[in-house]
């Protein structure tokens, strides 16, 4: 005998025996009772299944008869959601649409801010300073004129103290 | 009146329908048991599988009639549903089954030593099925079982019958290959 016959022997030796096992493994026998769980599995699908078809046994006999009143009942659905979502609408009171949106002024980015006004990323804000003192409401001119002579602050002097205010009142009124 | 006999009509059809389904676990539980147990190796997997495969067929029983050969189409049912099966559960480690094979394994009139051995060799020869082609494994798994016919096993996987004889012809050499070297394939 050859080699490759001995080794076509061996061969066909080990896929007999793996068919053996296999053979083996679909002939064990099936645990006791698996009829009767079966049945009561199916059993019990059928009556869940029953329940929740309800109310319709069958396809075919009464479909003409029951399909009367799913429309009847499929209207009453639309009706009760239509008149609900009406109800609401109409209870709804819609906010009156502002005629005008604020919207920040250009100016107070600063000067440099802005640019074409697209963007504001190179904006140099300026602090509000404080405001200076305020300054006393003037006489008027003609009473300037007929004291002659006025005590005016020197020029670009914008703050007069409360004496001089009191003072200038004063005078004015003589 | 038309109503009251159409309700008779109806309940006695049921009635004859589920004898007949009754009737399809009787003949034909153990069988479609078997076939499930081969692929999933887990007794109550397998019971689970009939149990789901009946199901199927309470679902699908307005075209009972229509079939031709009850229990073709059970075992392709029930095929599908272990195939099924065997995929999403692709986590659970192998050597479970293994084990659960070497549990259910007839031992009569064996030794221990002898007992031990053949559960060995079983549990080698089912590991290198597992390593099988899927087409090839499938076709050499159904092969296994008696009662089908090669005509049958191509009516279960929906192929022509010759392509199940060239697949069962790979599969036999393929596995008589992995038997004598364990790592010649893949």
């Amino acid at each position: 005998m050859s080699f490759s016959s001995q080794n076509d022997l061996g061969r066909s030796t080990g896929a007999i025996e793996a068919e053996e096992t296999l053979r083996l493994v679909a002939s064990l026998p099936a645990p006791r009772g698996i009829e009767d769980r079966v049945k009561a599995g199916v059993r019990a699908a059928d009556r869940q299944a029953r329940v929740m078809s309800w109310p319709l046994p069958s396809e075919k006999a009464r479909w003409t008869q029951v399909s009367g009143i799913r429309a009847a009942a499929a209207a009453a659905i639309v009706f009760v959601v239509a008149g609900g979502g009406w109800g609401v609408y109409s209870h709804i009171r819609v906010a009156s649409v502002p005629t005008a949106v604020a919207a920040p002024q250009r100016g107070e980015l600063g000067a440099g801010g802005g640019g074409a006004g697209m963007s504001a990323a190179a904006a140099r804000r300026t602090p509000k300073t404080l405001d200076g003192p305020v300054v006393a409401p003037e006489a008027s001119t003609k009473q300037r004129t007929a004291e002659g002579k006025t005590n005016l602050p020197p020029h670009g002097h914008r703050a007069g103290s409360a004496a001089e205010k009191s003072r200038a009142s004063v005078a004015a009124q003589r | 009146m038309d109503i009251v006999e159409s309700a008779v009509h109806d309940e006695s059809r049921q009635r004859a329908q589920e004898e007949a389904l009754e009737a399809m676990v009787d003949q034909y539980a153990t069988t479609l048991f078997r076939v499930a147990f081969s692929v999933l190796r887990n007794q109550s997997d397998a019971e689970d599988a009939v149990q789901e495969a009946f199901l199927r067929v309470l679902r699908h029983r307005e075209t009972l009639g229509e079939i031709r050969d009850h229990r073709v189409w059970l075992i392709r049912i029930v095929w599908n549903i272990v195939l099924d099966r065997k995929r999403r559960t692709k986590t659970r480690p192998e050597t479970d089954d293994l084990a659960e094979l070497a549990r259910v394994l007839p031992a009569s009139g064996l030794t221990a030593e002898e007992r031990a051995a053949a559960v060995q060799h079983h549990t080698h020869v089912m590991a290198c099925v597992e390593k099988l082609p899927a087409r090839e494994r499938e076709v050499m798994m159904l092969s296994a079982f008696e009662e089908l016919s090669s005509v049958e096993i191509a009516a279960v996987l929906d192929v022509t019958e010759s392509s199940v004889r060239s697949r069962l012809f790979r599969a036999r050499n393929l596995l008589a290959e992995l038997l004598q070297h364990p790592r010649s394939i893949r």
